[in-house]
């Protein structure tokens, strides 16, 4: 059954290890949904976050061929109920959508968004949130005919575990 | 090696090369490796360079010389043509793990992604199909890139690294000191043998019917004497895939053959009926497995291989053993008993009965005259007495050679099991031959196979590699042809060859050369060709129409094999 997997690798930060983790998604099909790649808290190490559909059985095949990289330190495949998941958006909301003057602050508390940025036309907010959270929101301003325009972040993550135990390289098989 | 000098970035290549052991490269020289080729002419007495006639010639070589070997092969190309040109080479080598290091120029890096003459995003290309790869940009890159290449390719599960260096990186001038790699903090090859061995030996004291399949892991390994020790203790009968074929001398009684879709059927009937298989690094490939649902029902499934990936991959694993082939065979024997299994083993002589008796050759007597393959690898491996390094092609050729070849020595049948390549036989030989020239290596080709890479006929003119080359004629490209009588209503879809003279040919490269056509002169040509203190080029003309049995057809079971064209 198709299910959303996020696979979350940590890496020597190196030129290519995007594109060999990449591939190992291209050759069997599966489309990518969302990929953010950045430095983790200890230097030279890279941290991947890759959302993607597919089955149980694909993800552990997948997620053993990108342990097989060289550069990969430990992977593993979660739902997304397993981790600490937060995305951030930005949403560029037409000015109508505020009426008169004063209501701004208001409504972006109500909204659970920040202001940030106020121009005659648009006002943006941004919203940290899980996605369901994020989704709703833009869900209320499209019905109501508002969104300008729309952009997100993808998973930001975090283990419950500390970095130092998650790359333990003593720690055995990690799948 | 600790003492710094100061050095051009193609002295720092060749002297890290030497570092590691090199004394042979195959290659090819073009635009953006002249420097490196001006200085490999004052290495000439430490580094041999053969220079072959196509890039292609030049990565089969070094595989075959790392097949032959253990050693890393090593292949040079320039950029653009001559590093596209590696690809299949590559592609094969990570296919059956092969150790190889490839060495590509590059436009210097000032106009990296310009679309430069002679540029090709190497990298890129090369990725999805090495283990690792690398560009080198500077001159002070290149020692330690060379080192990680070496300890990438030959350890945990061997494959082709590719280094891709920019022109100036190889004239910038450098403090030059070597140091071998000896760990990545990413990367774990050799890992502590994972799983139980005590469980291992239960089940197979207990085994009424167990079953050694054994792969290229065991050479690789070096696993050879560790496997027939645990086989004998055990009293288990082994088998063979394509790529094991020769870890286990085919005279030994506990051999049963080989598996897989052209196999033995004594193998494939026994991996039906097996209540454990013994899987040592081999990866159950659909060669082997046929249709995977239908495979090995009766069987535990214990599966010893040193990369995770392949345990559980293709087919369920119940003990999977992550570790080194040997690693895991020694701990085997610990405990093991012999078991006395009459039952299996009269099964697998019944089998092989059957075999004998349903699988005559192609027309037994009535050829009309003809000489049959089968014929010519069955008489050529009592000419050679089982000590030849067998190179084959990809096709009948290759699958004849192995049904009937027999070896006495590891590491002496070499064949593009994986990728299945057409032209990997001659440049692969060539490789071999120079890898070990003690021993006789015979090149096997069909006609189709041979003319893709013919030109290396000019590389062992040029360097006299003394590598036997006997070439099987049918004018068909004889694989297709037989899919397509037997599955495609003998519509003959372009695989018909009109062939030029190929003795002609090989006596233009001054390589001796013969043709046969009759059955009375095989066993003189073959031992003519024995003889020859240097090359020689034998082609047998042979029956077009020779199928090669048994057969599981594609995603059929193996219960289903087809003994012959009715």
């Amino acid at each position: 059954m198709n299910k959303e997997y996020i696979i979350v690798a940590f890496t020597e930060n190196q030129v290519g290890v995007l594109n060999r983790i990449t591939i190992a998604y291209l050759r069997r099909k599966i489309n990518i949904e969302s990929l953010k790649v950045s430095e983790t808290s200890m230097k030279g190490i890279s941290m991947f976050v890759i959302s993607a559909f597919t089955t149980e059985e694909t993800i552990q095949k997948l997620t053993r061929a990108i342990r097989n990289i060289v550069e990969v330190i430990q992977v593993s495949y979660y739902t997304s109920d397993e981790l600490i998941t937060q995305e951030i958006a930005l949403y560029k909301i037409s000015s109508k959508f505020f009426g008169e003057g004063g209501r701004i602050d208001a409504i972006s508390r109500e909204l659970g968004a920040r202001m940030i940025e106020i121009s005659p036309g648009y006002v943006v907010m941004e919203k940290t949130g899980t996605r369901e959270e994020i989704e709703q929101l833009r869900d209320r301003l499209e019905r109501q005919g508002v969104l300008l325009e729309f952009t997100r972040s993808g998973s930001v993550v975090l283990h419950r575990d500390s970095l130092d135990n998650i790359l333990g390289l003593e720690s055995g098989e990690e799948e | 090696m600790a003492n710094k000098i100061k050095i051009s970035g193609s002295d720092a290549l060749i002297l890290s090369l030497i570092a590691e052991g090199t004394d042979v490269m195959f290659g090819y020289p073009g635009g953006q490796v002249i420097p490196l080729y001006d200085r490999l002419y004052d290495y000439k007495d430490r580094i041999r360079h053969i220079l072959t006639r196509h890039e292609q010639g030049a990565a089969h070589a070094a595989q075959g010389y790392a097949r032959a070997t253990g050693k890393v092969g090593v292949c040079v190309s320039t950029s653009g043509p001559g590093a596209t040109n590696l690809l299949t080479g590559i592609a094969d080598a990570m296919l059956d793990s092969t150790p190889m290091v490839c060495i590509t120029g590059q436009v210097p890096s000032a106009i990296l992604g310009t679309d430069a003459f002679q540029e090709a995003d190497i990298i890129s290309m090369s990725m999805p199909i090495t283990k690792w790869n690398y560009q080198v940009t500077t001159a002070s890159e290149i020692a330690s890139a060379v080192a990680k290449a070496f300890y990438i390719a030959r350890s945990g599960r061997p494959g082709p690294v590719l280094i891709d260096i920019t022109k100036n990186a190889q004239v910038e001038e450098v403090d030059f000191t070597y140091r071998p790699c000896t760990g990545l903090r990413s990367y774990n090859p050799k890992p502590k043998m994972n799983g139980s061995a005590a469980e291992v030996v239960e089940l197979v004291n207990a085994a009424k019917r167990p079953l050694i399949l054994a792969g290229q892991g065991v050479k690789l390994a070096g696993a050879e004497k560790a496997l027939v020790e645990f086989a004998e203790i055990g009293n288990i009968p082994v088998a063979t895939t394509l790529m094991g074929i020769s870890a286990i001398p085919n005279s030994h009684p506990l051999f049963v053959g080989n598996l897989g879709m052209h196999g033995n059927v004594a193998p494939n009937e026994m991996s039906q009926a097996a209540d454990l298989l013994i899987a040592i690094g081999m990866r159950f490939s659909d060669r082997v497995t046929g249709a995977i649902n239908a495979y090995a029902p009766n069987a535990k499934i214990v599966h010893v291989d040193i990369d995770p990936a392949e345990l559980g991959k293709n087919l369920r694993c119940d003990v999977p053993i992550h570790a080194d082939a040997l690693e895991a065979l020694e701990a085997f024997k610990i405990g093991l008993k012999h078991v006395d299994r009459d039952e299996w083993f009269a099964f697998a002589k019944e089998k092989a009965e059957e075999e004998k008796h349903n699988v005559k050759g192609f027309c037994g007597e009535a050829c009309n005259g003809f000489i049959t393959m089968s014929q010519v690898i069955q008489k050529l491996a009592e000419v050679e007495e089982g000590d030849a390094v067998i190179v084959t092609d990809v096709g009948q050729n290759q699958m004849f050679s192995a049904r009937y070849s027999k070896f006495n020595a590891t590491r002496s049948f070499i064949t593009s099991g994986g990728l299945g390549t057409m032209g990997f036989g001659l440049p692969a030989a060539m490789g071999a031959k120079v890898g070990v020239p003690q021993r006789e290596v015979v090149a096997i080709l069909g006609d189709g196979g041979f003319q893709m890479t013919m030109q290396e006929l000019g590389t062992i003119m040029q360097n006299k590699i003394g590598v036997k080359i006997l070439v099987l004629n049918n004018s068909y490209l004889g694989m297709v042809r037989q899919w397509q009588e037997l599955f495609f209503n003998s519509r003959y879809s372009f695989t018909e060859l009109e062939n030029p003279d190929f003795a002609k040919i090989a006596s233009a490269y001054d390589i001796p050369a013969k043709r046969i056509i009759k059955p009375e002169e095989l066993e003189g040509a073959l031992r003519e060709m024995k003889e020859a203190k240097g090359s020689y080029f034998l082609e047998v003309a042979v029956l077009p129409q020779e199928n090669v049995f048994p057969m599981i057809p594609a995603g059929a079971s193996l219960s289903n094999m087809l003994m012959s064209n009715d």
